[in-house]
């Protein structure tokens, strides 16, 4: 029988945590399930040096596959937007619902086919952190002028209620966070976010709604796809899903082990919501954002209108399930 | 195999002569179509792309810019020899300015091409017309050049905090002091050499109309607005006001002020300045990417899982061990980069350390300290490139290949003073 | 002969072009990030497009220089042995080094970035932040645009080579680094 090696091209560094493990689970499952038929080999960032040529790299062959982030791609094909995770959007596994049983995969496979790639769920962070404060926001004026690294759709959403999205290299975060070259910084959760080590000097730590279901993804070269025996297809299948289920399942882990340790050797860290005005002011900027995105084009629109449609009634059900648990035991508790 | 006979090829063929970018890139080209064909090469645009996204070396062609000004004004000279008359009949004092003003700049850049380049053009022309030896300038500069990777705010330190998983806040205090020794030492190596053989290091000529306190004042004077230029620089940065590429460009802005207030402004300086800045800064990403093509053919022909392997066939004691890969480190950075070194090597290394209940805030500095030796060491430490890129003719490669060994033997010594005893640097070797 | 020297001097032209964009470049750039530092600390007011810019700029720089430092020799040598080289072993290092490293390696980044480039057009990429620029395909040009100055670049140490060898020029003049330090 015919054997195959698949080179991966990854968004990440060499062990990057959870995301890095994501990958190698990943390889190993293909390894054993195929008996050794289908290999993959991993590149990370530090070898092919182009972390966000992922895209260009699978989409002309260069790499057979890639692990990355739908929503890097926003520049080259805006509705690549959609399949990552939307301000106020679904959680996780209601995310998951929507991709597996709603019409997700099929609209991301509609996005990617013109790019000669398809696209798979690649894992979650599980809900990301608002971000680090320097200063409490007490109110929408605290947020006028407010310097703070957050890229991407969130960082509109941000720049409609007055705060100035800034570029800072990764390398120069902390630095600019611990003397107030900008105020605040978004990065992922408690477990990446210690390794930077905003802990610190940041105080204020806040909750997430600009990512409540981070979704990593798998690329995959059609012609690559096409070339392999479909139980190898079905084997790769498999070890995405697999692989991805498995990482929202260690951020859950190790974020909550990392929490522990802020928690035990950071005690002046404060976690805080937003107050209400601000998160009623970037729901209307979010909603209003998403209506202009929505009117670009027919495939935009029929996305916008699917994760709608399933949030409202997914959401329902989560109400009267998780949310209703939840408020049952903060009341016993 | 293919990865370690092209370094050999390397050296050879840069032994010719031509220039050492396109040697990399060439000597890359043959060994990567030979392997891999053509296709590899597909991959330099995304690499190139990245070089031109990564915006910390911004602070290049800014601190050359500000480097080649204040060079072209007269104000370097002006900062160093003022400096140097400070140490009165000392012999040595340009060589120990130039190290302050490089433990400076150290403070506000991590690039080490930046901090380099632009000292070679402050102070070079300097030691040089006041009769220094050629070996004992071009080592006081690449090394003083190249403290801005153990000094904070470090790009080492940043990236192995990541690879490491350790809060960067922590890695910047804890290289203060190996820095500040560090910083020590070489002034001391000055001092005693300069008084064994004072030829290499004349002293400043004394005006014998003035008396000592004169000179003292005058010196003083002429020091402050140069020097206020480096203080506006790293206020920025510890202010806040800009990050350390910015505040870069307000070293270039507050050059060309500087010329204004004396009166050596034109517009003819600040294009004949651009023009040099240019060209200089093409001849150090020249290198980085022809350096770039060269690790891209060393990891896709299976280089870098060579290295692999004989990494993992290092000792399992913890004292073996740790003398053993820094051995390791510092042979490889004879060759590789100091980015590829904790790349690919950290990872391999780190949970053997941790594993052994090493310290690895400790280990880290052990490793920073180390890579930033990599920068000096012949035949292909970037730091002489850059310099001699920028030297006058009459300075030879060999020159900055011998001026550089005392200096890397002083690091050698700190690495080892760190090794054997963590405490004098507020550190342990163990949890 | 003649036309040999007509096309050198020609060559170096084209560098000399290269050398004065990525000159005023280099000034732009500078008042960008003074501006941009300014404007946030002073007025609070950030964009993210004049912040990409900065980095566009930047690359003009240094990729455009590159050419324009080859002509003025001003790339770093190894020059252990190459000092004490005469003008015509000098001529002949630089005639092979420029065919069989400086044109081929320009020729397959023109090439290769070329598609880097026109696949970027036709997606019509911009930045994915908020304020960010668009047309990313002009920055993404400037490296198949470059390449190929080099390579032209490459040929010029050819033509001047050339002349070296027939005796009409020599390197003495033009060394590393110039008139730098
Ligand atoms: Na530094
Ligand atoms: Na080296």
């Amino acid at each position: 029988q015919e054997k195959f090696t698949l080179r991966l091209a990854e968004t990440w560094g060499p062990n990057f945590p959870i995301f890095g493990d994501t990958t190698k689970n990943f390889a190993k499952l293909v390894e054993e399930m195929s008996d050794g038929r289908l290999r993959i080999r991993i590149d990370s960032s530090n070898k092919h040096k182009a972390p966000f040529g992922v895209f260009d790299m699978v989409k002309a062959g260069q790499y057979d596959m890639g692990h990355s982030a739908s929503y890097y791609w926003k520049g080259k094909v805006p509705e690549t937007l959609f399949f990552t995770s939307m301000p106020f959007g679904m959680t996780a596994i209601e995310q998951y619902a929507w991709f597996y049983y709603g019409d997700g995969m099929e609209l991301m496979q509609e996005v990617y086919a013109p790019q000669n790639m398809l696209s798979f769920p690649g894992g979650n962070t599980g809900i990301q952190m608002g971000g680090w404060f320097r200063k409490e926001i007490k109110s929408l004026d605290d947020l006028q002028g407010l310097k703070m690294r957050i890229p991407g759709f969130a960082g509109e959403v941000f720049a409609e209620v007055g705060v100035s999205p800034t570029n800072i290299p990764p390398g120069e975060l902390y630095t600019a966070l611990e003397r107030n070259t900008i105020d605040a910084v978004e990065w992922v959760g408690p477990a990446l976010d210690l390794r930077l080590g905003f802990q610190q000097i940041a105080d204020y730590y806040y909750t997430g709604w600009h990512e409540p279901a981070t979704e990593l993804q798998y690329l995959v070269n059609k012609k690559t796809w096409e070339k392999l025996p479909s139980d190898l297809q079905t084997i790769l299948k498999t070890a995405m899903r697999v692989s991805a289920y498995d990482m929202l399942v260690l951020s859950q882990h190790e974020n909550a082990k990392a929490w522990a340790n802020i928690k035990k050797e950071y005690p002046d860290v404060q976690i805080k919501n937003f107050p209400e005005d601000v998160f009623q002011a970037m729901y209307d900027a979010n909603k209003k954002l998403l209506k202009e995105a929505a009117g670009k084009n027919d495939l935009a629109k029929r996305i916008v209108e699917s994760q709608e449609e399933y949030l409202e009634k997914t959401r329902a059900y989560t109400d009267i399930s998780e949310r209703a648990y939840l408020n049952t035991m903060a009341e016993v508790e | 195999m293919i990865g370690i006979i092209m370094f050999g090829v390397a050296l050879v063929m840069l032994m010719l002569g031509f220039p050492v970018a396109f040697t990399f890139g060439g000597v890359a080209l043959f060994f990567g179509i030979y392997a891999e064909g053509m296709e590899l090469f597909a991959f330099m645009p995304f690499r190139i792309m990245s070089v031109m996204q990564n915006t910390v070396l911004m602070a290049v062609p800014l601190f050359i810019f500000m480097g080649v000004v204040l060079q072209r004004t007269k104000l370097a000279e002006q900062l160093l020899t003022s400096m140097g008359r400070l140490f009165g009949g000392l012999p040595g004092g340009l060589a120990i300015s130039t190290i302050l003003v490089g433990a400076l700049l150290a403070a506000s850049t991590g690039v080490v091409g930046a901090s380099v380049v632009a000292m070679g053009l402050i102070s070079l022309p300097v030691m040089l017309a006041h009769k220094y030896d050629k070996r004992l300038s071009t080592g006081t500069i690449c090394a003083s050049g190249t403290l801005g990777q153990i000094v904070p705010p470090s790009i080492i330190l940043i990236i192995l905090g990541d690879v490491l998983g350790l809060p960067v806040g922590d890695l910047f205090k804890a290289a203060v002091w190996p820095g500040v020794v560090l910083i020590g030492l070489y002034i001391i190596y000055i001092l005693v050499l300069t008084r064994l053989k004072p030829e290499t290091a004349p002293a400043m000529p004394v005006d014998p109309g003035r008396s000592r306190k004169q000179e003292v004042i005058s010196a003083l004077i002429a020091i402050i607005p140069p020097l206020a230029l480096i203080v506006v620089v790293l206020g920025s940065i510890f202010s806040g006001i800009a990050t350390p590429t910015e505040s870069s460009a307000l070293g270039g802005v507050g050059a060309v002020v500087l010329a204004i207030i004396y009166r050596q402004f034109s517009f003819r300086m600040i294009w004949d300045a651009a023009q040099d800045t240019v060209k200089v800064t093409a001849m150090v990403f020249a290198i980085l990417i022809g350096a770039t093509a060269f690790s891209m053919v060393f990891s896709y022909t299976g280089g870098d899982y060579l290295l692999e392997d004989w990494l993992h066939m290092l000792p399992g004691e913890q004292w073996g061990f740790i003398i053993l890969a820094m051995a390791v480190i510092l042979i490889l950075g004879f060759f590789i980069d100091f980015v590829e070194i904790s790349f690919i090597i950290v990872p391999i290394l780190a949970p053997v350390a941790e594993a052994m209940g090493i310290n690895m805030l400790w280990f880290a500095i052990l490793i920073a300290m180390n890579l930033q030796t990599s920068f000096l060491t012949p035949p292909f430490g970037f730091a002489l490139f850059y310099l001699k890129g920028v030297a006058p003719p009459e300075v030879k490669t060999v020159d900055i290949y011998k001026g550089i060994i005392p200096f890397i033997a002083i690091q050698i010594l700190v690495l080892a003073l760190i090794v054997i005893f963590p405490e004098w640097f507020g550190m342990s070797a163990t949890y | 002969m003649r036309w040999i020297i007509k096309l050198d001097e020609g060559l170096a032209r084209l560098s000399t072009f290269c050398g004065w964009i990525a000159c005023i470049a280099m000034i732009l750039m500078t008042a960008n990030v003074f501006y941009d530092v300014v404007a946030r600390y002073a007025f609070n007011s950030v964009s993210i497009g004049m912040q990409e810019m900065e980095w566009h700029l930047y690359s003009v720089v240094f990729l455009l220089g590159i050419p324009y430092a080859l002509r003025n020799d001003a790339h770093v040598r190894v020059d252990v042995f190459y000092t004490n080289w005469s003008n015509t072993t000098k001529a002949w290092v630089n005639l092979i080094g420029a065919i069989i490293f400086v044109i081929p390696f320009a020729y397959l980044i023109a090439n290769y970035g070329y598609s880097f480039a026109v696949d970027s057009y036709n997606m019509g990429e911009g930045s994915g932040d908020p304020g960010g620029l668009p047309n990313r395909w002009i920055i993404k040009a400037v490296i198949p645009f470059a390449a190929f100055f080099i390579a032209t670049a490459g040929l010029n140490m050819v033509t001047f080579a050339l002349r070296v060898i027939s005796g009409e020029k020599s390197y003495e003049v033009e060394h590393s680094g110039g008139d730098l330090a």
